[in-house]
C-alpha cells in the first residue's frame, strides 16, 4: 500500500460536513499499534479542519500548522478505540483557515483544541490538487479502507545541558527518511508540527518529574498546551534542539515553557501545564 | 480609509487591552509594549507574530480584523502599479503609505523603500487603530 494517504493520514470518512462551517468524522485506531499519542489526536482534529478549509476554498490551498491557542488532554486513546472528530470554523478563506475542534472515544472527550489558525499555502507545492479533491470526495462517500497506519517510530531524544528542575535542553534527530513524509506531504515533505510536540511534552515530562520531586514511576501527563507556535518547517534530517524551562508549579499543575530551534533559529514555541497521574 | 481621523482618547483607550494581547503573543512583559515600539526591530516580533497578534485581537475586540491586510488597506483605492513597482513603493505610493501610517515618525520611513520593509514600520499604535476601525466597520448590535 502506498503511504500516500496512509501513513499520517487520521480521518477515515467524513460523516458530517457543512461546507466552510463544520464538519465530523471518524478514525479507527489501528489496535495493531503499540500506541496513539495525544499528540496524533490533535493531529487528526487538524486533518478534519484542513478537509474542510480545503473543499471551502476548492483546494486552492492548504492549511499548515501555525497557530493552536489552547488544546486540552483529557483522556488517552487506546489503540483500537474509534475516534469521532468535531470541528467548528471561525473563518475560512484563501489566506487561512481558523477553527475549534474536538475528539471523543464513545462519546467521551479525548481532547479539545481551541482557536487554532492556519495559513493557506498553495496546495500543488504539498500535493497534486486532484489527487486531494479524489480523496476528499472518497472521504465524504465510502471512506478510506481502515488499518492505513502503522504508527510512527519516537525518534531518541539525546540530552544536551540544563539545570535540574529548572531547565532542560535535548537533541531531536529528524529521521531523513520516514513513512510518514510521503504523506507529509508527497510534492514537500515536513516534519509533522504534531511528532515535534509530542518530542517536546516527552522533555517536559522529565523536566517536570525532576522539578517537583517525583518518583520517576510516578505518572505524569500533559494537561493543557497552551500559545503553541509553528515559525517554520522543519526539513527531513534536521537537527532540532528542544527547550523546556520550568515556570511555576501549584499543587495540580507545572507550567513549562518549551521552545525548538534549528541551527539557532526558534522554530516553535509553546506553553505546557503537566499534571501528576493521569488524565 | 485614513488612519488620520482616530483620537488620541480612542487610542489610549484600546491601548491597555491591545498591549496585554500583544505581550501575551510575544511573550514579553506588557511594559515593554510601548505604543511607538517597532514591532520587529524592538520586540523581535516575526510574520507568524503579526498573525498571532491579528488573531487573538479579534477575539479580545470581538471584531474581525482582515489578516495580512494593512499593505493592501494602506494602498487604499490607488491601483498597484501606482503605488508600487518591481518590489518597491513610487513617491506616490510612499505619500500614501505615510499618510496611512501617520502615527510613524517621518524619519523612519526609507526612500526608496521597498514594500517588504513596510512591516518594519509597525508599531503597537498600528495595531491599536487597526482595532479602532474594525470596531467601527463593525455592523451595530441588533
Amino acid at each position: 500500500m502506498s503511504d500516500h494517504f496512509a501513513a499520517f493520514s487520521f480521518v477515515d470518512r467524513i460523516t458530517a460536513i457543512e461546507p466552510g462551517v463544520r464538519g465530523r468524522a471518524v478514525f479507527a485506531v489501528p489496535g495493531s499499534i503499540a500506541v496513539f499519542p495525544a499528540c496524533l489526536v490533535a493531529e487528526a482534529v487538524g486533518q478534519l479542519a484542513a478537509w474542510i478549509a480545503m473543499a471551502r476554498i476548492d483546494f486552492r490551498g492548504r492549511p499548515v500548522a501555525a497557530l493552536a491557542t489552547e488544546t486540552i488532554f483529557h483522556g488517552e486513546v487506546a489503540p483500537g478505540s474509534r475516534l469521532e472528530l468535531e470541528v467548528g470554523i471561525e473563518s475560512c478563506d484563501d489566506d487561512a483557515v481558523a477553527y475549534s475542534g474536538a475528539a471523543r472515544v464513545a462519546g467521551v472527550q479525548a481532547i479539545e483544541l481551541k482557536h487554532c489558525l492556519g495559513p493557506m499555502l498553495p496546495v500543488q507545492e504539498f500535493d497534486a490538487p486532484e489527487a486531494m479533491r479524489e480523496r476528499f470526495e472518497l472521504l465524504c462517500t465510502a471512506g478510506a479502507p481502515g488499518e492505513r497506519f502503522h504508527g510512527v517510530p519516537v525518534p531518541r531524544l539525546v540530552g544536551l545541558d540544563g539545570v535540574a528542575g529548572k531547565s532542560a535542553r535535548a537533541l531531536l534527530q529528524v529521521p531523513r527518511f520516514a513513512p510518514f513524509f510521503a504523506d507529509h506531504f508527497p510534492r514537500r515533505p515536513v516534519f509533522p508540527a504534531t511528532l515535534l510536540l509530542d518530542s517536546q511534552i516527552r522533555l517536559a515530562l522529565d523536566l517536570a518529574r525532576v522539578a517537583i520531586g517525583a518518583a520517576a514511576t510516578a505518572p505524569l501527563t500533559p494537561r493543557r498546551m497552551t500559545h503553541v507556535k509553528m515559525r517554520s518547517f522543519i526539513a527531513p534530517g534536521q537537527e532540532v534542539v528542544l527547550g523546556a524551562e520550568f515556570v511555576a508549579a501549584d499543587a495540580d499543575a507545572v507550567n513549562l515553557r518549551l521552545s525548538a530551534s534549528t541551527a539557532g533559529r526558534v522554530v516553535a514555541t509553546a506553553r505546557l501545564d503537566v499534571g501528576a497521574g493521569t488524565v | 480609509m485614513a488612519n488620520t481621523d482616530i483620537t488620541k482618547e480612542e487610542i489610549q483607550a484600546v491601548f491597555p487591552k491591545v498591549a496585554e494581547t500583544m505581550a501575551d503573543a510575544l511573550g514579553c512583559d506588557v511594559e515593554d509594549v510601548k505604543l511607538d515600539v517597532s514591532l520587529i526591530e524592538g520586540l523581535d516580533a516575526e510574520s507568524i507574530d503579526f498573525l498571532d497578534m491579528v488573531f487573538r485581537l479579534e477575539r479580545a475586540f470581538k471584531v474581525k480584523i482582515p489578516r495580512g491586510k494593512i499593505i493592501e488597506n494602506a494602498r487604499g483605492d490607488m491601483p498597484e502599479a501606482e503605488f508600487e513597482q518591481k518590489g518597491v513603493l513610487t513617491e506616490a505610493g510612499l505619500a500614501q503609505l505615510r499618510r496611512y501610517l501617520s502615527e510613524i515618525p517621518p524619519e523612519r520611513f526609507a526612500n526608496p523603500m521597498k514594500v517588504a520593509d513596510i512591516p518594519r514600520l509597525f508599531t503597537p499604535e498600528t495595531f491599536c487603530k487597526l482595532v479602532i476601525h474594525a470596531q467601527r466597520e463593525a455592523p451595530a448590535p441588533a
